[in-house]
């Protein structure tokens, strides 16, 4: 069941590339036609030079088409690297499309164990840092490695036919240089690693000295700060000199070891000796020509040592998101689909598992409900409640006892481990999500703001709720007129300040009532309030409970709706 | 008077650290270093293809047998040694101009940093100078890097584009000028495409925050989301995030990474030029006579030419950024000399009369508080939640102006200096208000003694000897590696410490067991037998054995012996 083939439930890195990859066939064509189309045409230019010079020296005027032909081949390789840019970040950006697309799926088929164990930032580095690191993977990472590669290939591939002697030199040079440029890179990396601790640690001096300021300035210990901030920028300090170095001193190097090959391949082909000759011999024309190869063949083994970082980190940005795919999903529900949607479509309910028929089968029902978390710890243990329509019913007990784990399960959050609990007969966690909201209304314990506006704190982005349906709770929780009075009324964007405590704590009344559902769950929901505005939420509540089935949960008996059942471990 | 007196902070002000220039002027020896070697490094640059144009030169020169192998010697060994030289001044350069970036950087935030730690912290909570100053913190790295990018570039850039320049004018001044002329043309170009770039630019990082604050909202809301069957229609939301993300960010990269190449060709259509009156040149028909060796150091030339003017928006974008957030930061470059930590006050008697305290603005808290205390005496504060005994503690570090008198000895605390108030008065609030640093900098905070004396006096050394790394042991972000009562025990040793005539301790044992909170209230007992103590409490079992106790409600204080209090306020025998 968790393996279908539903392209949605990919679950893997490895099979959401190469899946998008084949929907876009021709994209891929057109990127690895530039790539080695860029790679080949680099490579005319100097032959051309070398074939102008060569003219030269023969003292007549090279044609205007090898001039020409000079110009269209630096024109066309840089028109294909362009194309190559511009089609490498489209196809990028296809894949973190669909990369996130993906996670957000899973997301939605976390069980609710794991949904409440991710921690916010988490989630966001996961969707949207480690994410970019794998297009960095494809963008800057393969595809340039390859055409890197290509690059240092064909420029040995030809300098072998003008200079077998230099291709034999770089043979023997360039693993060399290689390590060279890993060596350098590896410690630039580490001494940056070791900046950005020191960095951050001298940055939290700032908000830690605000924070404690006053203990700072009772001790007197201004000059003490300010010796430990100057000590934590003297760390970064160090550790920058380092990297400086290495930034400092890499290309000096690599530049003169260029110089030296060339002074060496100039010397061994002027040296006149048959046998060196043979190897390094060369017109002035051709000198010119691997001069220039010379300096193209070297930048493609620094960027081949950016590229393995790159990777390097991509993997490791890779490894997270596994992890994440890896994640528990909410157990499928036993019934069928079908069966639901006739749930969502009569708004009542034909029996699927259950014995009742709908007629007579109660709103809740917990039949004998024994249910434990992860850690072992019963909660609930054969619990039977019924909850007929148009009951009310405070749940009462001591911090601990399992009241929220109730609603939990009331909600479908989670499946009891044995027993049953049905809502209209069916099980809570069967009952599609489209029809929930006509079903509970659930007021939390303290408001949870969304990103938006008044109204959309109310209807949670939903667009079958009205306008008049917003208004209309508005009123029913009296903020109407708070909300009128601001100004752009429901279409204010929502800040923390814009209302007091109660009067969130009436918006999330509105919120449940919203879609006007059959049960409203109360969850604690006057545990944080004062007197007065207790009073005043209940006051809402009263009105909003009007012929609903309610039930609630309170650990103080002042708070009571209805009848009271109590509940005891 | 207040215009005045801002005028003369300016006059101070204009002999420090709000110019520029002092920092150049500061750092003149790095400078000088990379001054020579970036104009060895730029000017040497020239070397490259004139000893290639030579080297090549010379080549057909010994396949024709006019010139020999020592020949070829001499000119290679003086192209190694020529690049040996003018790198090696790269790498100064390279080097030095970071290490000037990196002092100027050092220099700021120190200066803003001091300027910081001595404002008071009404005007850094209340008055929001706290975000201020952080933000400037951290305008100071853009302006330091962007002075380093100043300082390269016109080294890279300008000098380099005049040296090429000036070479290519020297070897044939007309073709030089006909070639010259496309560089500019696709910075022209350039400089057009840059609204573009720019706007697409921005509205993908918009989209980025866009994306990151949908994600976050999911992450958030979650539970929520799905209790109210809303996950599927939130997830077809997000999938429109992020196709408009996609948008965007394909706009914004296809202009940023398919441009350049274009602007290269652009610039390159003067080979076209260069090769062929060049070609004529060596033949003889042209402007100037040349060989080849002049031929291949033109081409050469020029194509770095065209590869560095690139380069040359980049000069005058670093200049633009570093004014800007130097224009930021500048007025915040002020700050007096950091005082050291003041001296200890000697043992004094407190007095205090009629006391009273409001914040500014607000309703009085309490009223007519008259006590006084000799030294090694207690003095019990509590009262019902917010009944201001905090406020009453608070009062005593003149934060605000306080009502009525508070003197130590003969001296009213309020005419006192500050610095030498300082030394007068320890407080301990609810807050431990630990440093991310060592248990050991935690108590001592700079000075020199013993800390291990202080976490004994407040039982807290035997738990501190078995942790793996003892007294060095780092307390985390505000003392989180700690459990509460452990990051209160250490708070108290470290006002123990630092101890002073006249100690307030807010709740300093609300996290510790009763054993304890007796253990260290004798320890306590011994070591400030001349300090005055209040002790500001919540749970009152101590109370009998204070000298003096004050009850503190509604505004009104009750103040006299355990006894008395018990007898005049039956709530307070409420009390546990």
């Amino acid at each position: 069941m968790r393996h279908t083939n539903n392209p949605n439930e990919t679950t893997s890195v490895r099979q959401i590339i190469p899946s998008t990859l084949a929907q876009h066939r021709l994209l891929v064509f057109c990127i690895l036609l530039s790539v080695c189309g860029a790679v080949l045409t680099a490579l005319v230019p100097p032959l051309v030079l070398g074939r102008i010079i060569d003219t030269l020296t023969l003292g007549t005027m090279p044609s205007l088409f090898l001039v020409l032909l000079y110009f269209a081949m630096l024109a066309l390789t840089g028109l294909l690297e362009s194309a190559r840019e511009g089609l490498l970040t489209i196809c990028g950006q296809q894949i973190t499309h669909s990369l996130r697309s993906r996670l957000m799926a899973k997301f939605v088929r976390l069980s609710a164990e794991e949904l409440n164990r991710q921690e916010p930032g988490a989630v966001v580095s996961r969707f949207v840092g480690d994410v970019d690191t794998v297009e960095n993977l494809f963008t800057s990472g393969i595809i340039s490695m390859f055409a890197d590669a290509c690059k240092i290939l064909s420029i040995l591939t030809l300098i072998w036919f003008r200079n077998k002697g230099l291709a034999l030199i770089f043979l023997l040079l360039l693993p060399l240089l290689f390590f060279f440029t890993r060596h350098v890179q590896k410690n630039m990396l580490s001494a940056q690693i070791e900046n950005r601790k020191a960095v951050s640690r001298a940055s939290a001096h700032v908000p830690e000295t605000l924070h404690n300021i006053r203990t700072i300035h009772t001790l007197g210990k201004e000059r003490y700060m300010e010796q430990q901030y100057d000590r934590y920028i003297g760390d970064s300090y160090r550790a920058m000199e380092r990297t400086n170095f290495y930034d400092a001193v890499y290309s000096p190097v690599i530049l003169i070891l260029n110089a030296v090959v060339v002074a060496l391949v100039m010397l061994l082909s002027a040296s006149g000796n048959p046998r060196a000759l043979t190897l390094f011999g060369m017109s002035a024309g051709t000198a010119v020509a691997v001069m220039n190869y010379i300096s193209q063949i070297f930048s493609p083994v620094e960027s081949l040592g950016m590229e393995i970082q790159t990777i390097q980190s991509a993997v490791a940005g890779i490894h997270r998101i596994q992890e994440f795919f890896g994640l528990q999903e909410k157990e499928p529900s036993p019934s069928t689909t079908p069966d639901s949607g006739a749930f969502a479509e009569s708004g009542t309910m034909d029996s699927c598992a259950g014995t009742q028929t709908p007629s007579d089968a109660p709103f809740v029902e917990f039949r004998d409900v024994t249910f434990s978390y992860d850690d072992d710890k019963l909660v609930l243990s054969h619990l039977n409640l019924t909850v007929e329509s148009g009951d009310q019913l405070t749940l009462l007990g001591r911090t601990g006892v399992g009241k929220s784990t109730v609603f939990k399960l009331l909600l479908g959050l989670y499946r009891p481990d044995s027993g049953q609990m049905l809502i209209h007969g069916v099980p809570a966690d069967s009952i599609p999500e489209d029809a929930r909201r006509k079903l509970f209304g659930y007021v939390e314990q303290s408001f949870h703001p969304v990103p938006g506006t008044v109204r959309e704190q109310i209807t949670l982005f939903d667009p079958s709720i009205s306008d008049d349906a917003v208004q209309k709770v508005a009123e029913l929780t009296e903020l109407a007129d708070t909300i009128s009075r601001l100004d752009l009324g429901y279409d204010t964007p929502c800040s923390p300040e814009l209302f007091s405590q109660g009067q969130w704590q009436l918006l999330s009344i509105a919120r449940a009532a919203a879609s006007d559902p059959e049960l409203l769950l109360l969850d604690e929901i006057t545990a944080n309030l004062d007197a007065e505005t207790e009073q005043h939420v209940l006051r809402a509540l009263r009105r909003v409970s009007k012929n609903r089935t309610v039930l609630s949960i309170s650990h103080r008996t002042s708070a009571e709706f209805g009848r009271s059942y109590s509940l005891r471990s | 008077m207040q215009r005045k007196g801002r005028k003369a902070m300016n006059m101070k002000k204009r002999f420090r650290s709000d110019r520029v220039l002092c920092y150049f002027q500061t750092e003149w020896k790095v400078l000088l270093a990379v001054t020579l070697s970036g104009l060895i490094y730029n000017l040497g640059l020239l070397a490259g293809p004139w000893f290639e144009g030579e080297m090549a030169a010379c080549l057909i020169d010994i396949l024709n047998g006019d010139r020999f192998f020592s020949d070829m010697l001499a000119l290679v060994l003086a192209y190694v040694c020529a690049i040996g030289v003018v790198q090696f001044s790269r790498y100064i350069k390279r080097f030095y101009v970071r290490r000037f970036a990196n002092n100027v950087n050092r220099r700021m935030k120190h200066i803003l940093y001091g300027s910081l730690v001595q404002k008071s912290r009404r005007t850094l909570s209340e008055e929001g100078a706290g975000n201020v100053m952080t933000k400037a913190i951290l305008d100071v790295d853009d302006c330091a890097e962007c002075m380093r990018k100043f300082t390269t570039e016109i080294f890279d850039t300008g000098v380099a584009l005049l040296a090429y320049a000036a070479m290519l004018l020297f070897y044939d001044w007309r073709l030089a000028l006909i070639s010259m002329i496309f560089p500019p043309v696709s910075y022209a170009i350039a400089e057009k495409m840059k609204g573009i770039v720019q706007r697409t630019g921005a509205a993908f990082k918009e989209q980025s925050g866009v994306l990151s604050a949908a994600t976050l909202d999911r992450a958030t809301n979650a539970v929520t989301y799905r209790v109210f069957g809303c996950e599927q229609e939130r997830s077809a939301a997000y999938e429109e995030n992020l196709s408009a993300y996609e948008r965007s960010a394909v706009r914004a990269n296809i202009w940023n990474a398919s441009l350049p190449p274009i602007y290269r060709i652009i610039s390159m259509a003067a080979l076209v030029f260069i090769l062929y009156f060049g070609g004529r040149n060596v033949l003889g028909q042209g402007w100037t006579a040349w060989d080849i060796a002049a031929f291949t150091t033109f081409v050469s030339c020029f194509t770095r030419l065209a590869v560095k003017s690139s380069s040359a928006a980049k000069l005058f974008n670093a200049v633009h950024k570093a004014q800007v957030s130097w224009q930021r930061i500048r007025p915040l470059m002020y700050a007096p000399e950091t005082p050291g930590t003041p001296e200890t006050g000697a043992p004094a008697s407190l007095t205090v009369q009629g006391l009273g305290f409001a914040y500014p603005g607000n309703e009085t808290l309490f009223s007519q508080v008259s006590f006084d205390a000799k030294p090694g005496q207690f003095i019990g504060v509590t009262g019902p939640v917010a009944c201001g005994k905090s406020s009453l503690g608070r009062a005593f570090l003149c934060e605000y102006p306080y009502e009525g008198c508070i003197r130590l000895g003969d001296r009213e605390l309020s005419e006192m200096d500050e610095r030498t108030r300082l030394g007068e008065i320890g407080y301990l609030g609810h807050d431990p208000e630990l440093f991310n640093d060592t248990i050991e900098h935690n108590v001592l905070m700079g000075d020199k003694g013993d800390a291990w004396k202080y976490l004994r006096l407040v039982c807290l050394d035997e738990e501190i000897k078995k942790m793996p790394e003892g007294i060095h042991t780092l307390v985390g972000n505000g003392g989180v590696r700690l459990s509460g009562g452990q990051a209160q025990r250490l708070a108290l040793a470290r006002t123990l410490c630092h101890k002073k005539p006249l100690l307030i301790l807010d709740d300093p044992f609300s996290a510790l067991d009763r054993n304890t909170e007796r253990k260290i209230f004798e320890n306590l007992k011994t070591y400030a037998a001349d300090s005055v103590v209040l002790l500001i409490f919540h749970r009152l079992y101590l109370f009998p054995e204070m000298e003096q106790v004050i009850w503190l409600k509604d505004g009104q204080a009750v103040m006299g012996s355990h006894e008395e209090v018990k007898e005049t306020v039956p709530e307070y025998a409420t009390y546990k």
